[in-house]
């Protein structure tokens, strides 16, 4: 979520975080979104879903749209299996909107002993610092 | 348009294929804690966890704890190895500390870890293929030898559920699995393949034929699903 928001910024592109099931302003949006929900619940609808992203972003963004999805169901368990906390720039960098958005309500969450304070990093390196 | 039109992950992009074959053959040679048939087992358990009744039922249910009973296992894996190996594909985000010192403590941390790393290896091949409608890939032959089990001597306690390299490059997610580096590598290879891309995970723009915020709403996305604090 920390990088989607700086990453939007960067080309100033609105992101809307708090609406990530619309799509959250992003280009095709939407149709990633549906992508995404099918394959990690491994719908009935996948195959549609897939249909819909190759006809409206193409092949080979529907092939890196699998591989992000795929990359992340992996970092995902890893991360959950290992217990590892948040970079204090995450926690930083999520402090003013894990809150709203439910997010700190997940398990995980008890491995992170501090909230962080809601400040942004200047880039990439400084969130994961 | 259907992408049925394609056979395997080599008529769609050279770069995945060559590097999923590579990592594929690796899962299946001995490990530093697990001899090679003991990781294809492994293998031949997150595939079998989609169907076992008690993850299915566990899923069902509000916490996992409240149903007991015997994963349906298809391996000579040990009770606890195959219970890491299901819930950990099945149910991630429910997993609990109390939990994994328990399968710590019949595993020993590094057969964790190792085995951890397995499995979330193959998670990505295997859901790269189901997420494109291709076939899953038959488990490889494993290799022979016998498991070093050396432990690292940079690693320690740095807060996660598991020791890890104390000296931290960069996010603590890339040095998760540190404990166990000769098996670490086949994920940073998977992960830099699928994601990261060395040094363009850095940049805030990327050239690719998704921009990074389209790749990072995915990486939202299955986030979200998945219940994933970090």
């Amino acid at each position: 979520m920390s990088l989607l928001r700086a990453s939007s910024e960067a080309i100033e592109n609105e992101v809307k975080i708090e609406q990530l099931e619309d799509g959250a302003n992003i280009e095709h949006g939407p149709a990633l979104v549906r992508y995404a929900e099918s394959a990690v619940r491994q719908d009935s609808d996948l195959p549609e879903s897939r249909s819909h992203l190759l006809g409206v972003a193409g092949l080979q963004a529907l092939v890196e749209a699998a591989a992000t999805v795929s990359a992340f169901e992996g970092l995902n368990r890893l991360a959950d299996v290992t217990g590892i906390q948040l970079d204090s720039g995450l926690a930083d960098e999520s402090a003013d909107f894990r809150s709203e958005l439910g997010i700190d309500a997940y398990a995980g969450a008890a491995s992170t002993k501090s909230n962080g304070f809601a400040q942004r990093a200047g880039d990439v390196i400084g969130i994961f610092r | 348009m259907a992408l049925i039109e394609y056979d395997s992950e080599m008529d769609i992009n050279p770069m995945f294929a060559s590097t999923h074959a590579d990592v594929w053959q690796r899962l299946a040679d001995c490990g530093t804690w697990w001899t090679g048939p003991q990781r294809v087992a492994a293998m031949s358990e997150v595939r079998a966890a989609f169907d076992c009744a008690l993850c299915s039922e566990r899923l069902e249910n509000l916490s996992p704890s409240m149903i007991q009973g015997t994963h349906d296992f298809v391996s000579g894996l040990s009770e606890e190895a195959v219970d890491l190996v299901h819930r950990l594909t099945t149910d991630p985000g429910r997993l609990t500390q109390e939990w994994a010192n328990a399968t710590i403590g019949a595993l020993g941390e590094e057969r964790y870890v190792e085995l951890a790393i397995i499995v979330c290896t193959q998670y990505v091949i295997d859901s790269f293929a189901r997420c494109l409608g291709l076939s899953l890939a038959e488990l490889p032959s494993p290799g022979d030898g016998i498991p070093s089990q050396v432990r690292p001597t940079d690693v320690g306690d740095v807060g996660a559920w598991v020791s890890q390299t104390v000296d931290k490059a960069l996010a603590n997610v890339s040095r998760a699995a540190s404990l166990v580096p000769d098996t670490e590598v086949l994920w940073r290879d998977i992960v830099q393949c699928h994601y990261s891309r060395g040094p363009e995970f850095s940049e805030l723009v990327w050239n690719r034929a998704l921009s990074r915020p389209q790749v990072e709403l995915l990486a939202s996305t299955v986030s979200s699903l998945n219940e994933c604090f970090y």
